[in-house]
């Protein structure tokens, strides 16, 4: 997975990153002028938006479930682990905590740690669906965890709907979470109230940037990610490896939709949890700029994060759809991975034989 | 039970159901045969079922609705066939992004193309219609099943025997089976890979967005924002599940296609829209429990040698 | 007789190697001529050069009269050459009859004529006696039969020239006999045939003309008739046979690997090690020879526990480790140089220490199992780049951008310098250079000197015989001879590992 954007160290400017960015903005704002907009206003409303007065505190608090679901995507990322479950682990955690939170009496101090233990146990249950099925059964996982999204969506829908919803409600939602159970807000650098959950993005950003950088699970996860067979030929537990990683991101995919109910929405609505499943999606865009690194990943959630954000001011003062900001995403990905590609040269032919490889290369997705 | 199996109108609904299904999971046949990992099919469908509606509205014809949306499934899909064959980026990176990248162009566009949010109806309300046979319609059971669908049915009928004559008996066929299966075998013969590749992806680019023109223009007569809603996926799983063989495929699909159909009968009886809609995804993820010693090649691809 | 093909002073460098030297050579049409030469010598480039897939620094090419540029395989094929790799270049899911005709399909407005191109197929292997199904799917096909298979494709693009790439190293003895009167066959009919090779009993076996390529010269050219085997061996070598000797042995120790009645399953289901026990004592190197695919390789790897075992024992020392993870072996002492580097013993993509790192990982010398410091692992992995000569830009360099001799030196490297009781090298020195074949045989002598216990699998039986002190031969999946290697010579060797003592004596 890795060395698809690994890249020649190169300056600022002729980085890959900064040219896909650039790419993208550009392509985005052909698209904004050829549906009648101007680009100029738009961009300029959409920075001002993401980073000035309350735009920024937004950004940050939007930035949370973001940086989050990318550290989950680069767990498994980084070790080869093509988890696109990321929505379905985060609803199947977000109700599972919710309904703690609703139905267990008690002070928030234990209610509040109990409602995101239980959404991060169910959000790993939830993965481990699909690496089980995957180390035991063999099936592959990148299909089954994507499967297991609308699967999610369905069992959701119907307990906020019947057994969980409130009675007599015009939508599918669960009761508001009491204000015991909720998770506590901060006060930010005179931005006004954020929600402490920020303080455990950021020990989970640089706990994250240890283990890969220094740990022994560190090195191995990432070698299972470069090369299978030399793993396994070096001792590595490639099934436990996968299991215990899917188990790790589901966790972190259950907290963030645990935190997105008693952190900020205070009830657990149908339609606008199905919506925050967005976030899984850019949160798998941001490991793959930031090249499944925790300290860039950080930088890059809060800039997509920002993108959105600023989205919905460029909506309100240009008049420019807020899903430019989704579209812009998808470009600087697609950018990323077609322009720069490493192509790994065996230089140095094997001694008598040429380097003309004799096997055709990874064959890609057969049967 | 056995008296709803044998229902005309449960196997009208299992054609209906399948044939947005089935169109796509041929593009991604062609691209597997080509070697070409192909996970881009939920997006371009996406994008052919906009641009169906989007164009009908303006031209007010379906004829041309449905070659709008083949046209903006190949521009996705072109996007595939650049990054993955010229620049040799990661397919399913690439594959998640064009999905990604639907999504957000079709929910950009609708409010601002239209000014609504939603779903969007063409003027006229123009949809593509059922063709009935005159006389074969009128059989009983197989007449309302096979001989009552639009054109875009027939065809994707019609495509089963002709992928399998195109792959196993013509010229091209043969050169794009090779070309799948050891790329640099067949450049050395001469037969250059990245033509076929893209051949390929620019055909499941048609097919995938003749699938969205039929769910948006043909099932329903309205464009819905997340329309697909996995049918792309299962798709992929389809091409899976039918080692890429035009008869495994139909038969993949034909299960879909059944799932959907007796959801909706269960729907009709009272049962839960949220349980229901889960079906063909359970029934999917069934099958490849059951098939499961065929994917040791993807598994390879998924643990660790990406 | 006319020359059919010329090559004048073809010269091609690979970074730090001269794989080719000005060598010239001469082909008359209607003959079988021999290139043979050691490991390293040039021969495998020669050819690429020959069938465009490398371009040379200098020389020309000229077929037939006429100078040419063969830029690609597909203008070597043009011009009436033929190519049977080593490793075939066939489509496994194709049927004989699609890869022959691939892309020269008998056809009508787009469609093949499938029995005109079955027809075409069964003609030219009626021919020449090489007896095919061409409606059989390849990948169900004998590796034998995969042979004639590449061998009708050329002839079927109408190849005047056939390049045969050590076309024997697969083969049974049968199965050889069959190939060599194949290409009898083909010389009476006229064309001619470029065989490469380095075993010679095969080449006094059907060469008209001999070529010997030695360090990437064309050293001698010589008649069969008016030579021996052992005066190409020494224009081979560049000296008289003298190999290697291993020197005196020490008393050899306990046993360190036990094997008892070892049975493993190959790809199929099928049996493909059947009832072979070993004992590897200390201060031991014990050499298995074998053609590829008697089952040397899955009992490797049964070993070093990358395939499970269907029944019998393994020991290391006294740990029972039938079943083990690999780690575990790792921790009982094991090391083990695997015969494909670039995929199972080196991850391109991971830099030089990274790869340095491996199996190691956990090991009290760099940090005790939890944490793995940068530091740390950087100060190992440049103390292995100078004590085993790795030559890497440096430590966080790809492992991808080392040559072949280099990135074996690093295998090599991190398998030995923890010095575990037992080391197991397989293929150790294949394509490598000759510099890198004598310091990694070294290490391996050294390593028993020290009392450590070697298995050795070689397809070389030179490397077989220099190195170890007991030769057991593999046939079928077991173990049909325990030789010692001063008391027996090459051509003995060879006779018990093609089954051929236990039938013919």
């Amino acid at each position: 997975m890795l060395e698809v954007y690994r890249h020649r160290a190169s300056s600022a400017v002729t980085h890959p990153v900064t040219l896909a960015l650039g790419a993208a903005f550009g392509l985005g704002g052909i698209i904004i002028a050829v549906t009648g907009g101007n680009p100029f206003a738009a961009f300029s409303d959409m920075l001002l938006g993401a980073f000035t007065g309350s735009g920024l505190r937004n950004t940050l608090g939007r930035s949370i479930p973001i940086v989050a679901m990318a550290l989950a995507v680069s767990l498994a990322f980084r070790a080869g682990i093509l988890n696109l479950g990321g929505e379905g682990q985060m609803l199947m955690g977000a109700l599972t905590g919710t309904m703690i939170a609703i139905t267990v009496p008690g002070p928030g101090y234990v209610v509040v740690p109990l409602a995101l233990i239980g959404g991060a146990l169910v959000g790993a249950a939830w993965a481990l669906l699909s690496a089980l099925g995957q180390t035991r059964v063999g099936v592959p996982l990148l299909i089954t965890s994507l499967l297991l999204n609308y699967v999610a969506r369905s069992i959701t829908s119907y307990l906020v709907r019947f057994p969980f919803g409130e009675p007599g409600a015009a939508f599918a939602t669960t009761s508001p979470v009491p204000p015991t159970a909720r998770i506590p807000k901060m006060e930010l650098l005179g931005m006004g109230r954020m929600s402490i959950s920020l303080v455990f993005v950021l020990a989970l950003v640089i706990l994250l940037a240890v283990a890969y950088r220094r740990t022994v699970v560190g090195y191995e996860s990432e070698m299972i990610g470069l090369s299978g067979p030399f793993s396994r030929y070096g001792g590595v537990n490639v099934e436990r490896h996968t299991v215990a990683i899917m188990a790790a991101a589901g966790a972190i995919g259950g907290l963030v939709g645990t935190h997105l109910v008693t952190g900020e929405t205070y009830r657990y609505i149908d339609a606008d949890m199905i919506a925050q499943t967005g976030f899984a999606w850019t949160g798998l865009m941001v490991a793959l700029l930031a090249f499944n690194r925790p300290l860039p990943i950080l930088a890059a959630g809060i800039l997509f994060a920002g993108l959105q954000i600023g989205g919905f001011a460029m909506e309100r003062s240009s008049g420019v759809s807020w899903q430019l900001a989704q579209v812009i995403q998808a470009l600087v990905i697609v950018a990323l991975v077609s322009r720069f590609v490493v192509t790994w040269k065996r230089t140095g032919s094997d001694g008598d034989a040429p380097s003309e490889a004799n096997t055709d290369p990874a064959h890609v997705g057969s049967v | 039970m056995l008296e709803q199996l044998l229902d005309a109108s449960l196997w009208a609904s299992v054609t209906r159901a399948l044939i947005p299904v089935l169109l796509a999971a041929i593009g991604g046949m062609i691209c597997e045969r080509a070697g070409v990992f192909q996970i881009s099919l939920e997006g371009m469908m996406m994008a052919g079922a906009f641009a169906a509606v989007a164009m009908a509205h303006v031209a007010g014809n379906v004829v041309i609705g449905s070659l709008a949306a083949a046209t903006a499934a190949v521009a996705l899909a072109l996007i595939l066939a650049f990054g993955a064959v010229s620049r040799k980026g990661n397919p399913i990176v690439l594959g998640v992004a064009i999905n990604i990248l639907a999504v957000g162009l079709t929910s950009f566009l609708l409010p601002q193309l239209f000014g609504v949010r939603g779903t969007f109806q063409p003027a006229g309300g123009v949809r593509i219609t059922r063709i009935p046979v005159p006389g074969l319609s009128e059989i009983p059971f197989v007449g309302p099943v096979l001989f009552n669908m639009s054109a875009l049915g027939y065809a994707a009928l019609i495509l089963i025997p002709a992928t399998w004559f195109f792959l196993f008996r013509t010229q091209v066929g043969l050169r794009l089976r090779g070309v799948g299966e050891r790329p640099l075998a067949a450049e050395t013969l001469g037969v250059s890979p990245t033509r076929y590749k893209y051949l390929a992806v620019v055909a499941s680019g048609v097919l995938a967005g003749l699938a969205g023109a039929q769910l948006s223009l043909g099932n329903v007569g309205v464009f819905a924002e997340n329309m697909s809603s996995g049918r792309g996926w299962i798709a992929v799983v389809a091409v899976l599940l039918g080692r890429a063989h035009p008869v495994g495929v139909l038969g993949a699909c034909l299960l879909f296609g059944f799932a959907e159909a007796f959801g909706f009968r269960l729907q009709g009886q009272g049962m839960a829209v949220q349980v229901t809609d889960a079906l063909p995804f359970v029934v999917t993820l069934a099958a490849l429990v059951l098939a499961r010693k065929r994917f040791t090649r993807l598994l390879d691809l998924t643990a660790g040698n990406v | 007789m006319t020359v059919e093909l010329e090559l004048r002073g073809i010269t091609k460098r690979f970074p730090g190697v001269l794989a080719c030297d000005r060598i010239d050579l001469t082909v008359r049409a209607g003959e079988i001529h021999c290139i043979v030469g050691e490991n390293g010598a040039g021969k495998t480039t020669l050819m690429s050069v020959l069938y465009g897939l490398i371009q040379p620094d200098e020389g020309e090419i000229v077929v037939r009269g006429e100078r040419t540029r063969i830029g690609s395989p597909l203008e070597a094929i043009s011009l009436g050459l033929g190519m049977v790799h080593q490793a075939f270049k066939l489509f496994p899911t194709l049927t004989v009859t699609e890869n022959v005709v691939f892309r020269q399909e008998p056809a009508r407005l787009g469609i093949i004529d499938r029995k005109a191109a079955v027809g075409r197929v069964h003609h030219l292997a009626q021919a020449y006696g090489l007896s095919v199904d061409p409606r059989a799917t390849v990948e169900s096909l004998p590796v034998g039969v995969l042979q004639r298979v590449e061998i009708i494709k050329a002839l079927y693009r109408e190849a005047s020239v056939l390049i045969l790439d050590e076309p024997t190293a697969v083969l049974t003895p049968q199965e050889r006999d069959r190939l060599f009167e194949v290409m009898r066959r083909l010389r009476d009919a006229g064309r001619t045939i470029l065989f490469i090779t380095h075993k010679l009993g095969e080449v006094m076996a059907v060469a008209d003309r001999i070529t010997v390529l030695r360090q990437g010269r064309a050293v001698a050219e010589l008649d069969p008739g008016a030579t021996t085997p052992a005066e190409i061996s020494r224009h081979m070598t560049g000296r008289d046979v003298a190999p290697v000797r291993r020197g005196a042995d020490e008393p050899v120790g306990d046993p360190v690997l036990s094997i008892r009645d070892l049975e493993v399953e190959g790809a199929h289901g099928l049996a493909t090690v059947r009832g072979v026990s070993l004992d590897v004592r200390a201060s031991e190197i014990v050499g298995i020879a074998a053609v590829a695919g008697n089952g040397q390789s899955e009992l490797i790897e049964a070993i070093v526990g990358l395939r499970s075992v269907r029944a019998g024992h393994i020991n290391l020392g006294d740990v029972d480790v039938t079943h083990a993870a690999v780690a575990m072996r790792r921790r009982a002492g094991l090391s083990y140089i695997p015969e494909d580097r670039h995929r199972v013993g080196t991850a391109a993509a991971a830099t030089v220490a990274q790869n340095l790192l491996m199996g190691y990982q956990r090991s009290a010398e760099l940090g005790g199992g939890r944490w793995l410091l940068p530091a740390v692992v950087d100060r190992h992995a440049r103390d292995l780049c100078d004590r085993f000569s790795i030559r890497a830009p440096d430590t966080g360099a790809a492992a991808g951008t080392l040559s072949g001799g280099n990135l074996q030196r690093l295998v090599v490297a991190r398998e030995m310098s923890h010095d575990s009781r037992l080391l197991i090298a397989e293929q150790p020195t294949r394509g490598v250079d000759i510099g890198a074949i004598a310091f990694i045989h070294n290490q391996i002598l050294e390593a028993k000197r020290r009392g450590r216990a070697v298995l050795l699998v070689s397809a070389e039986l030179t490397e077989i015989q220099a190195l170890s002190s007991r030769i057991l031969v593999m046939f079928e999946g077991r173990i049909v001879a325990d030789l010692d290697p001063d008391a027996v010579d090459e051509a003995e060797i060879g006779l018990h590992m093609t089954g051929g003592a236990s039938v013919g004596a």
